[in-house]
């Protein structure tokens, strides 16, 4: 029975917990009142960018821009988001645009233009640019002035690349090439390559390199994007009349990929065999030790300029456009200035873009060294050709630019996500012959295409029955509530201290239904709908199991990716939780300093998920990572060459590398068996060695019993985080190669955030459920016949 | 079975204490010896040593003839209850009982089980031996059905006994017992101490018995070992304990109710002088103590030498516990309060009454000899 003072103090609380709601939804609310009250008469645009290589630099001169154009234009207020690199710019990007509030103006790449434009997100700008001619306005952008290619890259007509509407000004672009190691090359006595050069020089001198001691020929990517470049050097390419139609059954086309991995495969040294640098292949350059480095563009430069010369133990580098094959090709990669089809302001974002893509600004940011002015006049300025920098060069990436096409992608991103996934199982890893790698891709594309998720005109989602079912169910709920809240046994008191009670855990309630239960069941919800999460709710489909047919019928991804998370699990659990109770039992040990090596087992535990994904993947590096070097002395004798983690061994050998790096992370598990075993009672292992136990005997007739509740704990603990991996192949490996380390939820993340398939991920996130839910239970089945529980309760 | 000797075994602690002090016992075969004594006095670490789940700093334990210092509990074939009973909680009775069978089982692989008949065999017929023994043992102590029972489902009396039967299945060359009833209820514990009486009348076993309840000693013990500060006090059958304890600490410790103890001074003629007067000693017990004239002593009497209603010296009835067969009447007199226990005693608290010091067996110890109890002449040695 509460006393009545306290009786008034607990509706105080109870009070202030309502006000804690009344007040978190207040401010919200008031911000937005005043921003719609807002006496400012200016005109807001919100611009978005990213500064990923860039860096400050790039941030620092994009803000000086917006200053400019401020004060040219007092009647437009300009509010800039950075969110950082183009990771979380497109992730940021995409939740603003799926609230319906996207920024005004902000960058985008060329190869998300179709999906962007088939989502209806940009808005065309050729009538801008016609009106400004119309209207001779002083500062317009003359298109011809602009390397054309890059025009290009943003013109779409619904199918096609390359023509139709343009959708954004192209800022800044890169063509490819290679950049070589002046100090091997003479050092191999190859003559330096020239601009014009062939794929059969190219490899000659990869070949030569590649006899040095210690070193490599070329490191060369096998990126979607570079491929293609690669395969356009033959005058072929990937994609036939249109992205249905693949050509990859041509001869020319498989003979020319065939070479580039028989140039990696079928010998020693000419090419690197693309072991573990599948986050940042063009890291491996810096080694010194590599001949040449690409295909890349300009965006290595900022990171090789900080190679010291020969003088200071570093060597001189230079650029070199991509090879001829049958023909002299390029490609471009460009990022542009585009306009939310949303935007309140299309006339003020126009002049911003007209503004920021304008010469004056394009030269600032050349200066970076990180991409080429679009205009033309600005990239052959002194802007752009710095001879007092290296790469001494420039010219070539002009030159490459005269006959650069654009890479087109369909309007479907998962073109280039499978076509990178399964043509590197031919090429990078050769885990997969290169016909089986092919007919793989091609298989996985046009079940792609043949999805009725994809194209075919579902009807909408019925969101109107659908809410008014919610609050029918929520009326119905709230109803059987609150006649049992009324009925019941309890007291008038008693019915007050419990009224009183949910006022006080209100704050928490109200957070859980917002924050977790509504976006738990519209996780359900949309498991059931085709909904791309860039555009409004409204635009869902209702799609019915289609997204499970999908997945389970036809989606390989998915297969894999279940593969190499259970391969994973199957290692890390057991191995984590033995680990884990031999640790412990060591801890649990009377030694001098006890506390210090606790402390030294926890410590990895607190350390953040990315910087350690980042240390570990130095640690699995295949030539140069400590793993192998610790392996090589114990498995050279025996004539096994140590694995190449996340290489061409990543099918049986990636997903017990994270197994191996999840035993850095042991600790916690093992304080809690620590504290298991310190509740073992001292008098059982005593009965036990009186009884003629050896520790041994003990260890598993007594301690082992004695501690399989925790065992029990532990081993639901491990399951369900074995079924979580994510930062780990997010940072280390990105799910490569050939989605090798393509773990479940990497997967989800990938459909939910890159293809945007919201839906999709949705029904794939409760499928880990429920798998999670059956691995938890058949635990739980099964545990009845070895755990024992004190005090007869099971 | 074998003898148990103790030689000077001490144990030391890291952080210095001593908690057993060169204790030297010599435990034959088939005796039921008791260490007894107040907690903390080292009892159960001298059981522990013994038991080998201590260390023995130095000294040696001698069982049989073979040095057992460095041999590890699980070699010493001891068979031990403990205070809690230590049942394994994950196995039923039959394998409680079994399990230090099992451990001296032949063990081999079940590979060699499967293509070796005759190991097979063997190890068939070690099981059937093993089921027969803990069969017998459950019957002796009467927990036959509770066999397929885990610890868990067993009242505090069936635990006991199981534990009990877990040391009978096994033929040790000992068995110790750490405080093995103080978990049980005054009833009860009468019922095991007899229990426990009769299996060794039967077994005729060799058994160690820590108990601090000196009841419990008293009626278990072939001999009493009374212990206190890690150092044996006295060393003795319970009547030579009770008749004749070796100084006040002991005197103090045995007997319910505790002796009563009395200072005061000898002089001439026997005649002992305390703050409520004098007593005269009987002759046979101050012949011989004319050098302790003058000097304080302590003059222990058992409740049962001072009988109330009678005699010349009076006090005041403080409190009389009324056990229905006898009484415990506690009489302050002199500033002292002495306790009385006799069969029938008419009195009501707070009245006057008189009382008689019986002081034949009267027991005199001196405070500056560590309370040592003065000689005792016997009536024939003063002959």
């Amino acid at each position: 029975m509460v006393p009545a003072v306290g009786r008034t103090f607990q509706w105080l609380l109870a009070a202030c917990a309502v006000l804690l709601i009344a007040w978190a939804f207040l401010t919200v609310g008031i911000r937005e009142l005043g921003r719609l009250l807002s006496t400012d008469a200016r005109t807001e645009i919100v611009v978005m960018h990213w500064s990923g290589e860039g860096g400050q630099e790039e941030d620092a001169i994009v803000e000086a821009a917006l200053a400019r154009f401020t004060a040219d234009n007092p009647g437009i207020r300009v509010r800039r988001i950075n969110p950082g690199d183009a990771g979380s710019f497109y992730t940021k990007l995409q939740t603003m645009m799926a609230s319906g509030d996207p920024p005004d103006v902000f960058y985008v790449g060329s190869e998300r233009v179709p999906s962007f434009v088939d989502l209806g997100l940009l808005l065309p700008v050729d009538d801008f640019l016609a009106a400004d001619v119309e209207q001779k306005v002083s500062d317009r952008l003359d298109l011809d002035g602009f390397y054309p290619a890059t025009v290009a890259a943003f013109r779409f007509d619904g199918e096609r690349s390359g023509q139709g509407s343009l959708y954004g000004i192209p800022k800044d672009f890169t063509t490819v090439g290679f950049y070589w190691n002046k100090d091997l090359f003479a050092k191999a006595g190859v003559s330096p390559p020239r601009d014009d050069w062939t794929w059969d020089e190219f490899i000659a001198a990869a070949r030569r390199i590649g006899t040095l001691p210690d070193c490599t020929g070329a490191e060369f990517v096998t990126w979607p994007a570079m491929v293609r470049a690669y395969l356009m050097t033959d005058g072929l390419d990937i994609k036939g009349t249109s992205f249905e139609m693949l050509r990859t059954g041509e001869p020319a086309v498989f003979e020319s990929l065939d070479r580039l991995r028989g140039w990696r495969h079928d010998e020693r040294g000419a090419l690197t065999s693309g072991k573990s640098k599948i986050a940042s292949g063009s890291s491996v350059f810096l080694s010194g030790k590599v001949g040449m480095a690409g295909p890349f563009g300009r965006w290595v430069v900022p990171s090789y300029r900080k190679i010291p010369p020969p003088s200071q133990g570093g060597f001189d580098w230079d650029f070199v456009p991509l090879p001829r094959g049958k023909t002299e090709a390029n490609i471009v990669l460009t990022v542009s200035w585009s306009i939310s089809a949303q935007t309140a302001h299309p006339e003020e974002s126009w002049r911003l873009v007209r503004f920021l893509s304008g010469e004056q600004t394009q030269r600032d940011l050349a200066k970076l060294g990180l991409a080429i002015p679009t205009i033309r006049a600005a990239a052959e300025s002194s802007a752009f050709l710095d001879p007092s920098l290296p790469p001494a060069n420039d010219a070539g990436y002009l030159r490459a630019a005269e006959v650069a096409q654009i890479v087109d992608w369909p309007v479907n991103p998962q073109f280039e996500a499978l076509m990178g996934s399964r043509l590197d199982q031919g090429l990078k890893t050769a885990d997969v012959p290169l016909p089986e790698a092919i007919a793989n891709f091609e298989r996985d594309w046009n079940a792609e295409c043949a999805s009725p998720l994809r194209g075919a005109s579902l009807a909408p989602m019925p969101w109107d029955a659908i809410g008014l079912a919610a609050i029918l169910l929520f009326v119905l709920v709230a109803g059987v509530w609150m006649v049992r809240l009324r009925s019941g046994s309890l007291t008038g008191r008693e019915r007050e201290d419990e009224r009183a009670g949910y006022a006080l855990a209100s704050p928490w309630i109200v957070g859980f239904l917002l924050f977790m239960a509504f976006p738990v069941a519209m996780s359900l919800l949309l498991a059931f709908a085709r909904w791309k999460g860039v555009s409004p709710l409204a635009q869902a489909d209702f799609a019915g199991t289609a997204n499970f047919e999908q997945i389970f019928t036809s989606d390989a991804r998915f297969r894999t990716s279940m593969r190499v998370t259970l391969w994973y699990a199957l290692i890390a659990v057991p191995t984590g939780q033995i680990l884990a109770l031999l640790a412990a039992l060591l801890m649990n040990t009377k030694v001098r300093g006890i506390h210090l090596f606790r402390a030294a087992w926890y410590l990895p535990s607190v350390l953040a998920g990315v910087g350690v994904s980042v240390l570990w993947r130095w640690v699995f590096d295949s030539d140069h990572g400590l793993m192998n070097m610790a392996l090589e002395p114990l498995l050279k004798p025996l004539g096994i060459v140590p694995p190449e983690w996340f290489g061409a061994d990543a099918g049986v050998w990636g997903a017990p590398a994270f197994a191996i790096m999840s035993l850095w992370f042991v600790g916690g598990t093992m304080m809690v068996y620590l504290a298991g075993l310190q509740q073992v009672p001292a008098d059982l292992l005593e009965a036990a060695a009186i009884d003629g136990a050896g520790p041994l005997r003990r260890f598993f007739s007594v301690t082992l019993p004695m501690l399989s509740p925790v065992i029990l704990f532990n081993t639901i603990m491990a399951v369900i985080s074995s079924f979580q991996v994510f930062t780990q192949s997010f940072v280390m490996t990105g799910g490569e190669p050939g989605d090798l380390t393509r773990f479940l939820v990497l997967y989800i993340f990938n459909q939910g955030f890159e293809f945007y398939e919201m839906g999709y991920a949705s029904a794939l996130a409760w499928i880990l459920l429920v798998i999670v839910l059956v691995l938890t239970a058949i635990v739980l089945r099964t545990s009845n016949r070895w755990v024992h529980v004190e005090g007869g309760a099971k | 079975m074998a003898p148990v000797i103790l030689q000077g075994v001490s144990k030391v602690y890291a952080n210095g204490v001593k908690a057993v002090d060169c204790v030297s016992l010599s435990i034959a075969d088939g005796e039921f010896v008791v260490l007894v004594g107040p907690s903390g006095c080292g009892k159960s670490t001298t059981l522990r040593m013994i038991a080998g789940l201590e260390e023995i700093s130095s000294g040696s334990l001698i069982v049989g003839e073979t040095r057992m210092n460095d041999v590890p509990a699980r070699r010493r074939n001891m068979a031990m209850v403990f205070q809690n009973y230590a049942l394994y909680p994950h196995l039923d009775v039959r394998r409680n009982m079994a399990f230090g069978l099992e451990r001296r089982r032949s063990h081999g692989s079940l590979l060699k089980a499967l293509l070796n008949s005759t190991y097979r065999d063997k190890r068939t017929a070690e099981r059937k031996a093993i089921d027969a023994r803990v069969s017998a043992a459950a019957a002796t102590l009467g927990i036959e059905s509770l066999l397929h029972r885990k610890p868990r489902e067993l009242s505090g009396g069936q635990r006991q006994r199981v534990a009990v039967g877990r040391a009978l299945v096994r033929d040790p060359v000992a068995f110790l017992f750490d405080e093995p009833l103080s978990n049980l209820d005054a009833k009860l514990r009468g019922e095991m101490r007899t229990e426990l009486r009769l299996l060794h009348q039967r077994l005729r076993a060799t058994m160690v018995y820590v108990t601090h309840d000196q009841e419990e000693a008293m009626s278990l013990a072939d001999r009493l070992v009374v212990m206190k500060d890690g150092v044996v006090q006295q060393v003795g059958t319970p009547t030579q304990v009770y008749g004749r304890p070796a100084n006040r600490f002991v005197a103090g410790f045995v007997g319910t109710p505790t002796m009563n103890f009395i200072n005061g001074t000898i002089e001439a003629g026997g005649v002992f002088r305390w703050s409520a007067g004098t007593l005269q000693l009987p002759q046979a017990r101050w012949v011989g103590l004319s050098g302790w004239q003058g000097k304080p002593l302590e003059l222990g009497v058992r409740p049962d030498q001072i009988r109330v209603g009678t005699g010349s010296s009076r006090g005041r009835v403080i409190a009389v516990e009324n056990y229905g067969d006898r009484m415990d009447v506690v009489i302050e007199s002199g500033g002292l309060r002495l306790t009385s226990r006799s069969p029938t005693a008419p009195l009501r608290e707070g009245t006057e009454s008189s009382f008689e010091l019986l002081l034949e067996s009267a027991h005199l110890f001196d405070p500056a000899a560590a309370g040592n109890s003065l000689p005792h002449l016997s009536p024939t040695s003063t002959a």
